[in-house]
Parts: structure tokens; C-alpha cells; sequence
């Protein structure tokens, strides 16, 4: 298959910034994900728990809850604001401020009619939630101090709050407060600290569940206003408790806690006796996925899904409620986003990497000798280290091949710069007269000469730029015929300038014709999203990689797939292949072999040569080292079309230079690891 | 000992006291305590005085001197941006004469700040006059006997929704990261790993250079120091 210089690059230091908030919506299936830096992120659980939707968040923005109302999403922050998100745009729809100061949690009603926040100044706010917008309603009692967690009864006539050393429970009706059901302080030490309620529930019986920072999950009854149970569940807070619920709101029988140290905490409805019917809330299972703090927890039907200040997203099968051993019942641990960060400029040698608030154009090193580890004759520099102005982040970023132009969008503007690279000196310049329609885009890409910049912006559509000396020039938009209007996320443009493939959100494929600038042809949409795209430079047809490990090739010419994408799907993907639980984030085409095809994910490297045999389920899979041992003549025999590489690890990114050597973006997680937030002091046996 | 003498008392005759004998002494005692009353609520008094006179010459000191109060009732202020954050400095600087006559927005009563404030909760009005401040060649001191490194400012122009944010974010980071919290660094958490872990191995301080870059860098510089100081190589 070849031998490849390879260029492993570990300095992106890109920080994945922490979980706050996690939000389920039974109904369509997606979770949305709140950030620490602002960025909320929709996820979908079906389909093999792909990024499907980015909201790039802004300085000075603290999420502190999220909340699906119907298939709308709401979020408050520390900001005072409740927001709403346009989801089909990705990006925020409106702000409305609640006035009560920042506002700590949010909750909605099970019949989608009414928000509540709790606010920093003591009151909760009823918003009632209308067509376009939401709109105060009233206020409930003020109370003293902050509310820091909010649950609606299942009726929707009761509010239960957890504030500083105490729950209140409010009629929603009259907005009076029925009972307040007082927390202890610890003891000790903690006695003089206030105890903090940082997470309710309220069960149908009326039964509410807490957990506060004392490290406690209490049960209560609403009833006589007084403690039924209290488990002690660890040292430190435990943070956040969310109740699985299944769809008919009738056996509210489990329910999950998070706690500071990591470790998620199952309580279940059951009888401690096998037979009889007397049940309590028992402390069933203990999950320890993670290091740091969890901050959210959220319940999807068959799996407990858990986010913190370690930044991954843990998923985690509850193997009672799973009937088949699937790829959907293995652990699953999400570390980095499933978009890129990095990209390259081929011919030039020069990468730009995507931080939220700033970028970093590099220039790769250079080496010489043989053998496995080359002596680095000059070191990788840092060119430019480009801030952005505004407190937006930064939402997508591009090079050009040549390396001469640099564009970043963020949700609010396009920047769009030139840069002039002598030997030693380089500079930028902005392009400032830039077209009016370029004023976002959710996804940016060159033309392979670098004369035109594509830019996928609303209603599915791409706008054409074309680039030159002078400057910028809006040539025409790209429109497909029919079909949504959600958002591009992908866009991969043909190696002789004729065709443009876009992916949305939905699906959606469609391939423009450049010449023309009218739409080619769509590929039939197939259940799962597509997360890496590429036109091969010859043959000009269009290789998808899906979410769910399956590939195809559509010949853009013939308006057809291929008969190598038919005869894959006929005889089906190696298990191994299928199960492996990151997605591909980009695919490759070496000049020099035209039937190789080079993929990535997070673990691996492949190459997949088309002109081989495909490997059944009993051939051996990962048959590199196999091979290296077999003699010259056996080999062709025994290999098949997918060449696995698993010496890198934690893999950003992987791309072919034009001179025909790999560079490969690793981030280390003990990388990321040493630079987070402090854990609690654990004391394990024999340290 | 007080029954030998009460024994001895007994046996002899009782004394013979005279009746003005008593009748001055009982006075004389009687004055006594009155004095020692008026003596006690003088000292009071002189207490209560000199803690008084204390309070207030405190108070005086904590103010501005007269001259520069009156300055400032002459002149406008305007507020200026954030300057580095070194903590407690304050720093007087003056618009240009023409903004002046043209300017009708000029504060009527100023409040002044006798305590020590941050510096960063201020927010930058005008970028002209922030700019001018940090090059320091147009700003003009108003009286030459304010120090440099004063600045007087409005409290009004703060914005409480930030303050507000930044109250919540501290409530926050003390729960969960502050005094009464059991935390230790990501290095150590790493370190037990690798102790207990499969493949065992060293402390990720010895492993990874990257770790506490910064602070090596630093003491060996201040290593360095200390030999040039203590001259232990000889040059």
C-alpha cells in the first residue's frame, strides 16, 4: 500500500470545554448538549450518537440549564437570558431577559405549555410558551435566597425548588408556597457552610427526590411536608439526579445521580423482597466513567448518559433494558466533536488549526533520513495567531490549498483575509469589501485552485465567491431543487472545479454543477447522517462514509452508484468494521494509486484499495502484521481491500500533502487531561 | 487563726470609741466611695474622649485632602477603561479643554471612592480617551498634588448585570472548587492511575515535560539567581 512520510503533529492544543447541561427529547430522539463555553450541541441516539447540530457558543456565556420544549430549545444562563435556538439554522433565534438576575435552572412543564426559571434574586418566573416566542406570565413568592433547581410536578399544579438549605413546593395556581421541607447542613466542618439542594425531582406520587452538596439524595413527601429517606450517597456534591421516566409517565421507577467524584449513582422503584409488592427507592448501581465532576446526567430509553467537567460524553447501556448485543449496547465514550478543526493548505504545507476564540496557521516541519523515526531537520513554526473580533466563536474556518487566502466564519460574521508568505516575513491582509449575502455561513471550502470560495449558508444553499488579486466578487448561489432547509455541514468540491456535493442535516445530499450552477443531482438519502465526503480527482465520483460505519460511491456522471458501492452493500461490512464507534471524519485520494481511498477515525487510519478482494465476516480483519510475516507470494492471496494502521492514536485529524506524505493531528488525552479542571481527592488502597 | 483572735477580743474589755471618731470616719468613707464614682466616670469620660478624637482623625485621613475636593467640584470627570489590573492603583486623567465647553453631560455631584477598589469592573466608554490614557502623553493631571496613580471614577456607570454574572460565577467556583472542598491536581489523578494501572509506570511529573513547564522554567531561573548572587561558581 505504500510507505508514507508521516508528520504527527501534537501541537493543537485543542481543549474540549466541559458538559453543564444535558437535555433529552423522547419524541425525535435527540439530546442536546450544553457547554461550558455556550456551545450547545444536538446529538442523535439512534444513529450511533452523531454530532448532529453545532451552536457555537460566545465569551462571558454561562449556560446553566437546557430544556426541550416540543421540538424547541430553550436555555438560561448566568447571563439573565432565556434563549431560544433555531435549530434548522444552528444558530441562536432570540434572548429574551427574565429579570431576576442570572438565572440558574430551567424546567418546562410535561404538557409544553409553561418554562420556569429559578433566578438568582429568589423568585421563579413562569414564561408561557406561544408560537414565535415565550412570554412572561408571573412570578411565584420571592423567596430569600437563590433557586438553584427546579421540577414541575407531572399535573403541572406544583413547583418543587431547591434553594439554600431548603426545598419549597409552590402552588402553581395561587404562586404561594405550601411546604418548606428543610435540609440539613453537614456535619463537622460543614456545618457553618450552607447546604445547597443542587438537584430535585418530582415524582407523581408526590415524592420528591433531592441531592444536595451535603452528599445526600433525599426522599421526601409533599404530602406532610416531611424527610422519608435519606441515603448518604457520597463525601462530596452530588450534582445533578434526573429521573428515568418511560413514555407513559406511569412507573417512575429509576432514577439517576450524579455525584462530584465521578460516579453516577442508579436508585430504583423496587421491592426488597422478590414477590412482594411493598417497593422502596434502593440504591442500585454505581457507574464510574468518569474523572471529574459530573454536572449533567440525563436518562435516553435503554442507556444512562452522563456529561461533566472532563468533557466526554459518556453513554452507558443499562444491559436489563437491551435485548440484543449490539453496537448500541457497548460503553461509548464521545471526547471530540465530529467536525474538523484542522485544515490543510496541499501544496503549500501549511495548517490551520480552529480554536473557539482565535486561529493558528502552521507551517510544518521538514526531515531527513530513514527509518521509523526521521531526525527533524526544521521544526514546525507558528505563522499567525489570528483572534476574532467580537465574542462570538468561531463556528467554521478554511485555507485555501495554495495557502494564500484564510476564511472563518462565526455566527455573526465572515472574515476573509489574504496572506502573503515570503521566506521569513509573513503577512495578512483583510479583505473588507466582501459581498453582502457572505455574512455567515455554516460550512466554508475552496476550490481546489483556490479561485473560488464556497460558502454554505441558509435554506440548504451555497453561495459562490469567486477570488482574485483584487478581491472578492459574488458570483451566484447554488439552490437545490426541493428538499429542506436545514443546514449544510459538510461540502466537498471536485478536484477539476466542475462539481460541488453538499450534506445537511437532514440527510441530504446534493451535487451542484459548476459550470452551470444549477443542481446536478441528489443521492438517495439514506437513514443515517453522512459524516466524511470526497470527489475522487478521476473518476469523479463522490464516496460517502455514514454514521453508521457504511460506505457507498456515487458516480456524479452517471447519476448512479457505482458497482464497487453495490457490491459492498451486497456482501456487507467486517464486523469489526461496523463496530467501531467513532465516525470517519474525512476521506482522502492518493494521485498515485487511483483505487486507494484513505479514511480516518478517531483510532485508525484505513485505506481501502477498491481493486481487492472485500474481506467476509471469517476472514481476519486487522491483517496487517499477519501479512508482514507471510511470504511475497501468499500475500496477494490473503489480503483483502481494508488496510488498518492503529499506531495513532486520539486522531484530530489525517490529510495527504501534495508531496505525497500524511500528516496526522494527534490530541493526547492525557493531554487534555492534565489541563481540566481540578477532581476530588480520591483516596484509593495501597497509594 | 480568726477563733484564737476572736478568743482574744473576747476576754478584754470592749474599746471605748468616741462618737465624732465614728461619725468621721462613716463620712470620710462615705465621701470616699462618692469620689472614687466621680474619679471612675472621669476616666470614662477621658476614654470616651480620646477614642472619639481617634475615630475622627482616622476619618480625616481616609479623605482626600481639601484642596483636591474642591478641584474636583470645579472640574468634569469623565470615566476612564480599565487599565492593567494592578490592583490598587488610581489615576486622574482630564478630557481635552475643547470637549469641555461643548460638553453638557458633565456630573453634578461625584461620589467618592475613599476605599480601595478593583480595577476591572469599569467599562470602557471611550476608546479615544482609554487610548490616550495608556500612552500617557496627552492625559493632564488636574492638580499637581494628586499622586499619579490615582484615578477617580463614577460607581453609577457600573454595570450590575456583569457584577451580577460574576457573583453567580464566584458562588459557583467557591462551592465547588473553594475553602472546604477536598481537590488535588489533574497530575496526581493521572499518577495513581499509572501506579494501579496495567502497564505501571512513573509519576506523569517525571514523564510528561510539558507538566509544570511553566514553574520549572521559573525555578531554575530563580536557581540561577542565586548562584550569581551567592558568587558559588567562581567566574
Amino acid at each position: 500500500m505504500g510507505e508514507f512520510k508521516v508528520h504527527r503533529v501534537r501541537f493543537f492544543d485543542y481543549m474540549p470545554s466541559g458538559i453543564r447541561a444535558l437535555a433529552f427529547n423522547r419524541d425525535i430522539e435527540r439530546i442536546a448538549v450544553a457547554r461550558m463555553d455556550g456551545s450547545v450541541e444536538v446529538f442523535h441516539c439512534s444513529d450511533r450518537f452523531f454530532q448532529e447540530k453545532i451552536i457555537p457558543g460566545r465569551e462571558q456565556c454561562g449556560i446553566e440549564g437546557l430544556s426541550w420544549v416540543g421540538e424547541r430549545l430553550f436555555s438560561a444562563g448566568l447571563n439573565g437570558g432565556i434563549t431560544e435556538y433555531d435549530l434548522t439554522n444552528q444558530k441562536v433565534k432570540y434572548t429574551v431577559d427574565a429579570y431576576g438576575g442570572p438565572i440558574w435552572t430551567i424546567a418546562g412543564n410535561q404538557q409544553g405549555t409553561h418554562l420556569a426559571v429559578g433566578c438568582e434574586d429568589g423568585t421563579v418566573k413562569l414564561f408561557e410558551v406561544n408560537e414565535d416566542k415565550i412570554q412572561f406570565e408571573r412570578n411565584l413568592d420571592r423567596q430569600k435566597s437563590r433557586i438553584i433547581s427546579l421540577s414541575w410536578h407531572p399535573s403541572g399544579s406544583k413547583i418543587a425548588a431547591g434553594m439554600m438549605d431548603m426545598i419549597q413546593i409552590f402552588n402553581v395556581e395561587t404562586g404561594h408556597s405550601v411546604h418548606r421541607l428543610l435540609a440539613d447542613r453537614g456535619v463537622g466542618t460543614s456545618r457553618s457552610k450552607e447546604c445547597v439542594v443542587w438537584s430535585v425531582v418530582y415524582l407523581s406520587d408526590g415524592t420528591i427526590i433531592s441531592g444536595d452538596s451535603v452528599g445526600m439524595v433525599k426522599l421526601w413527601d409533599d404530602q406532610t411536608g416531611t424527610l422519608i429517606k435519606s441515603h448518604n450517597v457520597t463525601k462530596c456534591d452530588v450534582i445533578t439526579s434526573y429521573l428515568i421516566v418511560p413514555l407513559e409517565w406511569q412507573n417512575e421507577d429509576s432514577l439517576v445521580a450524579g455525584t462530584s467524584e465521578g460516579t453516577v449513582v442508579q436508585f430504583q422503584f423496587i421491592s426488597m423482597v422478590l414477590g412482594k409488592d411493598d417497593k422502596e427507592w434502593v440504591r442500585t448501581r454505581t457507574f464510574k466513567n468518569h474523572t471529574h465532576d459530573i454536572r449533567a446526567v440525563a436518562e435516553i430509553t435503554t442507556a444512562v448518559v452522563s456529561g461533566g467537567m472532563d468533557a466526554q460524553l459518556v453513554v452507558r447501556p443499562l444491559l436489563d433494558k437491551v435485548e440484543v448485543r449490539s453496537a448500541a449496547s457497548a460503553l461509548r465514550k464521545i471526547h471530540f466533536p465530529h467536525r474538523r478543526l484542522v485544515s490543510c493548505a496541499r501544496k503549500s504545507g501549511l495548517m490551520l488549526f480552529q480554536y473557539p476564540g482565535h486561529l493558528e496557521l502552521w507551517r510544518l516541519g521538514e526531515s531527513e533520513g530513514k527509518g521509523s523515526s526521521l531526525f527533524v531537520k526544521r521544526n514546525p513554526e507558528k505563522l499567525l495567531h489570528l483572534k476574532v473580533k467580537g465574542e462570538d466563536h468561531i463556528r467554521c474556518s478554511a485555507v485555501s490549498p495554495c495557502g494564500e487566502w484564510i476564511v472563518y466564519s462565526t455566527a455573526s460574521s465572515l472574515r476573509l483575509y489574504r496572506l502573503h508568505c515570503d521566506n521569513n516575513n509573513v503577512s495578512i491582509t483583510k479583505i473588507s469589501k466582501l459581498p453582502m449575502v457572505l455574512s455567515s455561513a455554516n460550512q466554508l471550502c475552496f476550490s481546489s485552485d483556490s479561485s473560488h470560495l464556497f460558502s454554505a449558508s441558509t435554506q440548504s444553499s451555497v453561495h459562490l465567491v469567486s477570488l482574485s488579486q483584487s478581491g472578492c466578487k459574488f458570483v451566484g448561489t447554488l439552490k437545490p431543487k426541493s428538499g429542506s432547509h436545514q443546514a449544510i455541514h459538510l461540502l466537498a468540491a471536485s478536484e477539476d472545479g466542475k462539481w460541488l456535493a453538499s450534506a445537511n442535516s437532514d440527510h441530504e445530499v446534493h451535487i451542484y454543477n459548476l459550470q452551470t450552477r444549477k443542481a446536478h443531482c441528489t443521492v438517495p438519502v439514506y437513514s443515517s447522517a453522512v459524516t466524511a465526503m470526497g470527489i475522487h480527482p478521476t473518476t469523479n465520483c463522490l464516496f460517502m462514509m455514514y454514521a453508521d460505519q457504511q460506505m457507498c460511491e456515487y458516480s456524479i456522471e452517471q447519476k448512479q452508484y457505482t458497482d464497487w458501492s453495490r457490491m459492498v452493500q451486497r456482501k456487507g461490512l467486517h464486523r469489526f468494521w461496523m463496530e467501531r464507534d467513532t465516525p470517519c471524519l474525512n476521506v482522502m485520494f492518493n494521485p498515485q494509486h487511483p483505487s486507494h481511498v484513505i479514511l480516518h477515525d478517531t483510532y485508525m487510519l484505513c485505506i481501502i484499495d477498491q481493486s481487492l478482494p472485500l474481506p467476509d465476516d471469517k476472514t481476519q480483519f486487522y491483517n496487517q502484521l499477519t501479512l508482514k510475516s507471510l511470504p511475497e507470494e501468499q500475500r496477494k492471496s490473503h489480503s483483502h481491500a481494508f488496510k488498518v494502521c492503529k499506531t495513532f492514536k486520539d486522531i484530530l485529524c489525517v490529510e495527504l500533502m501534495s508531496d505525497q506524505s500524511l500528516v496526522v493531528v494527534e490530541r493526547p488525552l492525557e493531554d487534555v487531561a492534565s489541563q481540566l479542571p481540578a477532581p476530588i481527592k480520591q483516596k484509593k488502597f495501597a497509594t | 487563726m480568726s477563733e484564737i483572735q476572736i478568743e482574744s477580743s473576747d476576754d478584754e474589755l470592749p474599746e471605748e470609741v468616741a462618737f465624732d471618731a465614728s461619725k468621721s470616719a462613716a463620712l470620710k468613707s462615705v465621701k470616699d466611695v462618692l469620689e472614687a464614682a466621680k474619679r471612675e466616670k472621669n476616666s470614662l469620660k477621658e476614654k470616651r474622649k480620646k477614642r472619639q478624637q481617634l475615630f475622627q482623625e482616622q476619618k480625616k485621613r481616609k479623605r482626600l485632602p481639601q484642596e483636591l475636593l474642591e478641584e474636583f467640584d470645579k472640574e468634569p470627570q469623565k470615566q476612564t477603561g480599565p487599565s492593567d489590573n494592578k490592583g490598587i492603583y488610581k489615576k486622574v486623567s482630564k478630557t481635552k479643554p475643547s470637549d469641555n465647553k461643548g460638553n453638557n453631560k458633565t456630573p453634578n455631584l461625584l461620589l467618592y471612592l475613599y476605599t480601595l477598589f478593583s480595577v476591572g469592573q469599569y467599562q470602557m466608554t471611550n476608546n479615544s480617551l482609554t487610548d490616550k490614557t495608556k500612552t500617557g502623553t496627552t492625559a493632564k493631571k488636574i492638580s499637581k498634588s494628586l499622586p499619579d496613580s490615582y484615578r477617580v471614577t463614577r460607581i453609577k456607570d457600573e454595570s450590575a448585570a456583569k457584577s451580577l454574572q460574576q457573583k453567580a460565577v464566584d458562588f459557583i467556583q467557591s462551592r465547588l472548587y473553594g475553602p472546604g472542598t477536598i481537590r488535588t491536581t489533574n497530575a496526581e489523578l493521572l499518577s495513581l492511575r499509572k501506579k494501579r494501572g496495567v502497564n505501571q509506570g512513573a509519576a506523569v511529573g517525571f514523564l510528561n515535560k510539558k507538566l509544570g513547564a511553566s514553574q520549572k522554567a521559573r525555578i531554575a531561573r530563580s536557581n540561577k539567581r542565586f548562584i550569581r548572587q551567592q558568587k558559588l561558581i567562581p567566574l
